[in-house]
């Protein structure tokens, strides 16, 4: 008994680490990134702290004053200051004297800077008082740090006298690189965009997986069974085809198909119908064609695991059926279907998988259009995080809907297998324990 | 109902399994057919139930034309070797079947089933699905399954044949109760000839797709037509000698024994013969002494059985009531019984 849990142990062992590292790790990362405000903006690594003109703009609504301090040039009296002003060239006595009388002093305006400036002994003339008040300038806005400590001993030494929740909130509105952040899903939550794009996701898989994956590929299955040998044979071949046809020469076909110089075009011309776009015309025909370019994809795969388990079904139980008078509708309804429960729970969970994860005929067929009528959940991912026009990349938020993505899989799984109950598929392990 | 196959012939593409079979089952007779594997037993029995299309020939139920008729319009009940029992459907449903397709009310068919489940006692069973049945138990399912709907004709292609010894004995019986009870006309695929002549009225005997030699099973024992018929029926089988007509007894060359032959076998001097002894021909009790040599014995219970090789080499078969002082290695004289023996040309024909 142990010995044969270890070996069971041992055998699982290769594939529970690729799982491992191919699934879970991918979406432990991806859950981590879906909690971030990642962008092409932040960056992936850690980012610096500048006191950047939107930046303010964030803090003027929480504490206007300082803002509006942080916003104006301030005036310190400092060595920096001090040595320009000394490379100026002018008397060497004003210098001396600043540095004497002033030195350290922090000036809220220009004004009251070159008011100081004006009263001192050496006595510059109005131009010099402007090129020295200019020395001593250190406006904070545009400057940058690279850690929150020297944000703070800068602005302290500018005489700004902040709290610690004042500080935060600088920290934060300050900071350019990517923080925590719960964000990306009250966003998915809330936005009419994101409802849009969930509803054609499950029309898509919906309408594909329905149609096409399980009802035609049983058809398929049916009546290839029922067909002579080399017939459904070839028919087989022939449906299979679309799988093992590239996705891009396939895509491709269906463009020159739906394009305005294609096929359609061509013979609707004849009825005199000027050419057009049939692909991209109308989010309806968008739709049909998305449909059908995925349909006959999907349906290969459902037409070959339901004809193999046709095939274990024994011949003798068909014959008994008809000698106990069974039409040929009847055969399927009473002795085939029943029998199908776990094929169909196979390719119905795998399809629906594969469907919400898959976008690449959509992108090379419709992009997602035309606006964004066909725009499914994945290749809205896709285009959030990974591929735009505007050129931001939203990591965090792509990240987050690819989770999204994740958790509905699973959770459509857990319902597939309690409607075909599985528990009842799964035959006791023939060796017990 | 009377079946009747009329110059029937089945061929596979080019391998001609059955030519010109005509064969004549009466109404409520049971009539089995016989013979090796590989002769076409199946193949016949596909053809009555409409599963084969006859290449040539016709199939008549009474006096109906079923050769074109599909299977599911033929009302026939079948029970296939394997049973055939659909998996994913109970007992219940498996019997009801044939009457669910004809569109029957539900409560109708679950009085059926009751009624059909009591004649071949599974009623226990209903609500069990066929895995959970034993080899015999399934059995029964898959004879009331083609009972159920009251057939025209019973098809059995070896249902007893996965079955151990006392159930097989048990289900024969069962069977052929039924198969009265019913009046049905039945015809019953079997490679055992036990089975065979314990069941049917009747027996056909196939070999290479032909029907040998049809009659009751005694008629059959006692008077085969051919060494072929002889050496299929009775068990132990029976033993043959080679020899040669000489002076109108049968003489095994280079050795003592004559046997004589009654004066209706017609055969020239020095032709080849045939002569076949049943063990039960073979005992102390016979008029043709023979000696030879034990060289198996064997206890059946009631009876022994021992083979005996003769001085010249040939081989014959002894069963008797048993007894404790003969072994492997002695040697004995007993005595054929000439009254009892067949006499067949070298060809196998009976003379
Ligand atoms: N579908 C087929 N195609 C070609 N030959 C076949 C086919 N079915 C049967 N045969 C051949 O026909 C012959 C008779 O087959 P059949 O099944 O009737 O034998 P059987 O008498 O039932 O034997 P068994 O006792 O082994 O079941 C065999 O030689 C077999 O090889
Ligand atoms: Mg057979």
């Amino acid at each position: 008994m142990k010995s044969s849990r270890m070996l069971g142990l041992i055998m699982i062992a290769p594939a529970a680490i690729m799982i491992l590292l191919f699934f879970l790790m991918p979406v432990v990362l991806t859950g981590v990134f879906s909690m971030t405000n990642m962008t092409t903006a932040t960056g992936i690594s850690g980012g610096a702290y500048q006191i950047a003109p939107h930046s303010l703009n964030d803090l003027k609504s929480t504490m206007p004053d300082i803002a509006e301090q942080m916003s104006q040039p301030r005036y310190t009296i400092d060595e920096t200051g001090l040595k320009a002003v000394e490379g100026l060239g002018l008397d060497a006595g004003i210098a001396t004297e600043l540095r004497a009388k002033h030195m350290g002093e922090v000036f809220k305006t220009r004004r009251e800077a070159e008011r100081m400036i004006k009263g001192l002994d050496q006595g510059p003339s109005t131009t010099q008082v402007k090129q020295i008040s200019e020395q001593f300038n250190r406006s904070v806005v545009n400057s940058r740090f690279s850690s929150r400590q020297e944000l703070f001993t800068a602005l302290d030494t500018l005489g700004f006298k902040l709290t610690d929740a004042q500080k935060d909130s600088i920290a934060e509105a300050t900071y350019t690189g990517w923080n925590w952040t719960t964000e990306n899903f009250s966003r998915i939550v809330s936005s009419p965009d994101m409802a849009r794009v969930l509803f054609n996701t499950l029309l898509y898989v919906a309408l594909v997986l329905v149609l096409f994956n399980t009802t035609y590929a049983m058809l398929l299955a049916i009546w290839t069974h029922y067909m002579p040998a080399a017939p459904a044979t070839i028919f087989r071949s022939i449906w299979l085809l679309p799988r093992i046809t590239p996705v891009v020469i396939y895509v491709l076909m269906w463009k020159w198909l739906a394009w305005d110089t294609g096929f359609i075009s061509v013979l609707m011309g004849k009825f005199g119908y000027p050419p057009k776009n049939y692909l991209l015309d109308n989010a309806y025909n968008a739709w049909l064609f998305v449909i059908l370019i995925n349909g006959f994809i999907g349906a290969s795969m459902g037409m070959l695991v339901f004809s193999s388990a046709l095939k274990a079904i024994p011949k003798s139980q068909f014959f008994a059926s008809e000698v106990d008078g069974a039409s040929r509708w009847q055969q399927i309804r009473y002795i085939i279907l029943p029998q199908m429960r776990w094929p169909i729970l196979f390719v119905t969970c795998y399809q629906t998988l594969s469907l919400l994860a898959s976008f690449n005929e959509i992108l090379l067929s419709t992009r997602g259009g035309p606006g964004k009528a066909t725009e499914v959940w994945s290749l809205a991912a896709y285009h959030t995080a990974l591929n735009n026009y505007a050129g931001n990349l939203e990591y965090g938020l792509g990240a987050a809907m690819a989770l999204v993505l994740v958790v509905i899989g699973i959770v459509l799984s857990l319902f597939y297998l309690r409607i075909f109950n599985y528990g009842t598929l799964v035959s006791r392990p023939l060796i017990e324990d | 109902m009377r079946v009747l196959l009329d110059n029937f012939s089945k061929s596979f593409g080019t391998t001609k399994v059955i030519e010109n079979m005509t064969l004549e089952v009466g109404h409520g007779e049971m009539l089995a057919l016989l013979g090796p594997s590989g002769c076409g037993k199946s193949t016949t029995l596909f053809a009555i139930c409409g599963i084969h299309r006859p290449t040539g020939g016709r199939i008549l139920f009474g006096d109906r034309d079923v050769t074109d008729l599909p299977s599911q319009a033929r009302n026939i009940g079948v029970v296939f070797q394997s049973y055939a029992l659909y998996p994913h459907m109970t007992v219940a449903e498996n019997i009801g079947f044939p009457l669910k397709v004809k569109g029957m009310p539900g409560e109708d068919i679950r009085k059926e089933v009751d009624r059909i489940s009591g004649l071949v006692h599974i009623g226990n069973l209903l609500g069990r699905r066929p895995a959970e049945l034993s080899g015999g138990q399934q059995q029964r399912v898959a004879l009331a399954r083609a009972l159920v709907r009251k057939p025209d004709v019973l098809l059995l292609d070896e249902p007893l044949a996965n079955l151990d010894a006392k159930l097989r004995l048990e289900m024969r019986s069962e069977i052929r109760r039924i198969q009265r009870e019913t009046g049905i006309t039945a015809i019953l695929v079997t490679h055992d000839q036990v089975e065979a002549m314990s069941m049917c009225d009747r027996i056909a005997i196939m070999k290479e797709g032909e029907i040998v030699q049809i009659a009751t099973p005694a008629e059959m024992y006692n008077d085969p037509r051919t060494a072929f018929v002889a050496g299929f029926l009775g068990n132990p089988p029976i033993t043959f000698l080679r020899g040669v007509m000489a002076n109108g007894a049968f003489a095994i060359p280079d050795s003592e024994i004559r046997v004589p032959l009654p004066v209706s076998i017609a055969a020239s001097e020095g032709t080849k013969l045939m002569l076949g002894v049943r063990p039960e021909h073979f005992t102390p009790a016979g008029d043709i002494a023979v000696s030879g040599k034990v060289t198996f014995a064997e206890t059946q219970g009631r009876e022994n059985l021992y083979d005996v090789s003769l001085d010249g080499g040939p081989l014959l078969r002894s069963i008797q009531p048993v007894r404790h002082d003969v072994n492997i290695g002695d040697a004995v004289t007993w005595a054929i019984d000439s009254k009892g023996v067949l006499v067949f040309a070298d060809d196998g024909r009976r003379l």
